[in-house]
């Protein structure tokens, strides 16, 4: 175990941000702390980094088995990247990276040539061996995030903390530089943990996600488990766009209009309400009724651009919108056509009881 | 680019760049050529005589040497004084924040009569100092304290700003490198301010050199222990010695331009790489 938070609790003022979060890290794991802003992920990563401090008695972190709740962080040795990348302006390159080394007390600190020759081994594995010379104002933002990764691994950190490290950066060089991220962990194996708020980032890179809400974690498991059992409606909402139909569970499978579906999840619950989740792309639409799992709808939109088509739909019932995504194949052969009447069929239904709200 | 004339919001660059030499022309330079003109009268010989008399020797090791000093300390403490008003919240703050600016604001002669009355042996300072035989009024060190008081607001009025804009993150990240709160002051706060700190310490001393009103009421004015050279130089003129006077003015000119380049100079080379962003 590399990482270890028990029982955190921080409040900022009267604004509660962690409540009683605990989370344990394996050696080497990448894991990334996925929730919307306000639900704590950066307090967390904070208080593991020494930046701040859990205000109750029982809040523990631990590193390798080792307390350090109290350690200030410059006795912690946490490397920490910044989503605004906070470099040392009037420091070139290669002195941002040296910086860490140089600072060390006398007795520990390196020999001259063994920082260089470990900063110019940074500068290779981040590709900027020819930049040791620039200034931080000379680099592009993508350039200036992988100096600040380079600085933080220069002092071999027991812990890596990326605080949304590709946040303020374009789409194309964020997917760049997250793909080179995880290569990079498969080269260096630190334990690293970061903050995303974007789920794509988060199920792309991490090999386990902590989702993050309201101060609690809501579920952490590997991104496959997180994606196909999603632990509450939160969860699921917050992992890709899904449909909320209002049904009634009954005999293992929940009714919604006059489609009945499969839910073996439900089975031996009384009747009762409850809320009906499914994908865009696990629902299927047709022009002839296919029997009991099917309910009838209206198609009041279709956008057909990109790979996949996109269609807005409403049940006749009652009125409620939702959302289906064929692929372009399925789309040429249904043909739809706005305000025709169809059937639409579900398939992994998940069912929440109705007291879930998302 | 000398003459850049890109579009700008203000219009006619021709016009503003030669209202601004105007301008410059009639309040700065015109009686700058004039304290030549007037020292151009002499002959070598006679400027010499007046311009390196053991007595402006004096002052000028006086006038330069204190104000330095004087500058020294406030961008030290100045640096503090700025510091306190942006990074923390106290009560009394506002009070503190606006109290900074009264040796702007209050006439020079009221500051030196006020301060020498304060530090005199009789006074509510000085009473105190008495006893261990340290005397500041009427002393150099008075001069010091004077030239203290009025240079302080420049060095605070120039840093605040600046520490106002420093990125907290930055020290952060200096911490979880492993970096002390000394170290974080020294290799990452400190080159960040110390352009402005430069900046403060020029006008500071500049401000300094140019002191008269309130030195000389604190200072007993003695030629070649306390005066200062504008002293040194409002004698002569009552001495009707204008000539004299000219050549010490063109001598303070030519060494204070000379300073206040070189401090200029070492400014651009440690704001290059802040500025470009």
């Amino acid at each position: 175990m590399s990482v270890e938070v028990r029982n955190l609790t921080k409040q900022f003022g009267r604004f509660p941000a962690l409540h009683g979060v605990s989370l344990k890290v394996e050696s080497g794991e990448l894991v990334a702390l996925l929730g919307p802003s306000g639900s704590g992920k950066t307090t967390l990563l904070r208080i593991i980094g020494g930046l701040e401090f859990p205000d109750s008695p029982d809040s523990r972190v631990f590193f390798y088995g080792e307390e350090v709740t109290h350690v200030p962080a410059h006795k912690r040795r946490a490397g920490f990247a910044f989503q605004h990348y906070a470099l040392f302006r009037h420091l070139n390159v290669f002195e941002n990276i040296a910086f860490g080394l140089r600072v060390l007390p006398f007795w520990s600190r390196p020999k001259e040539s063994v920082i260089r020759a470990r900063v110019e081994k940074l500068l290779k594995l981040i590709q900027l061996e020819t930049f040791g010379n620039r200034f931080p104002s000379q680099l592009s933002g993508g350039q200036r995030q992988r100096v600040a990764l380079a600085r933080a691994l220069a002092v071999e950190p027991r812990v890596l903390l990326l605080d949304e490290p590709f946040g303020a950066l374009d789409a194309k060089v964020r997917k760049e530089l997250r793909q080179w991220l995880r290569r990079l962990h498969q080269e260096i194996h630190v334990t690293t943990l970061f903050v995303t708020h974007d789920q794509e980032e988060a199920l792309e890179v991490s090999d386990r996600v902590a989702i993050l809400r309201e101060g609690r974690i809501e579920q952490v498991g590997t991104p496959q488990e997180i994606y196909d059992h999603p632990a509450t409606p939160f969860v699921y909402d917050f992992l890709g766009h899904v449909n909320v139909f209002a049904g009634r569970v009954r005999d293992g499978a929940v009714e919604i209009g006059e489609g009945r579906f499969a839910a073996p999840a439900t089975a031996g619950q009384t009747a009762a309400a409850a809320s009906a989740f499914v994908r865009p792309h696990d629902i299927r639409v047709t022009r002839q009724p296919g029997g009991p799992a099917a309910f009838a709808a209206r198609l009041k939109h279709c956008h057909a651009v990109g790979p996949f088509a996109r269609l807005e739909l409403e049940r006749l019932d009652t009125r409620e919108s939702f959302t289906v995504q064929l692929s372009q194949e399925q789309f040429q052969t249904l043909q739809p056509r706005p305000d025709e009447t169809v059937f639409v069929e579900l398939k992994n239904v998940k069912v929440f009881p109705e007291d879930y709200s998302i | 680019m000398l003459l850049s004339r890109q579009r700008r919001v203000l219009p006619g660059f021709r016009l503003t760049l030669g209202f601004s030499l105007f301008y410059l022309g009639l309040i700065v330079l015109i009686p700058l050529v004039a304290v030549f003109a007037k020292t151009g009268a002499l002959t070598w010989e006679r400027f010499w005589h007046a311009a390196a008399s053991p007595v402006a020797l004096g002052a000028y090791r006086l006038s330069f040497g204190v104000s330095f000093l004087a500058a020294l300390v406030n961008a030290v403490f100045g640096l503090l004084v700025a510091w306190v008003l942006v990074r923390y919240r106290f009560w009394g703050r506002r009070l503190m924040d606006a109290l900074v600016d009264l040796p702007f604001a209050l006439p020079t002669a009221v500051a030196g009569v006020t301060l020498a009355a304060l530090y005199a042996p009789n006074g509510w300072i000085g009473e105190w100092l008495a006893p261990y035989g340290l005397k500041i009024s009427y002393t150099r060190l008075g001069v010091f304290v004077a030239l203290t008081f009025i240079g302080l607001p420049f060095v605070v009025r120039t840093v605040q700003p600046v520490i106002e804009a420093l990125d907290l993150e930055v020290e952060e990240a200096a911490a979880t490198l492993g970096a002390n709160r000394f170290q974080t002051f020294r290799r990452v706060i400190l080159p960040a301010l110390f352009p402005a700190l430069l900046t403060g310490f020029a006008l500071a001393f500049a401000r300094a050199l140019g002191e008269y009103g309130s030195v000389v009421f604190i200072s007993s004015n003695l030629p070649l222990r306390t005066q200062i050279v504008p002293v040194l130089i409002m004698s002569k003129l009552e001495q009707f010695d204008y000539a004299g006077a000219a050549a010490l003015a063109a001598v303070m000119l030519v060494v204070s331009f000379l300073l206040l380049l070189a401090i200029n100079g070492l400014q651009w080379r440690t704001a290059r790489h802040h500025q470009q962003t």
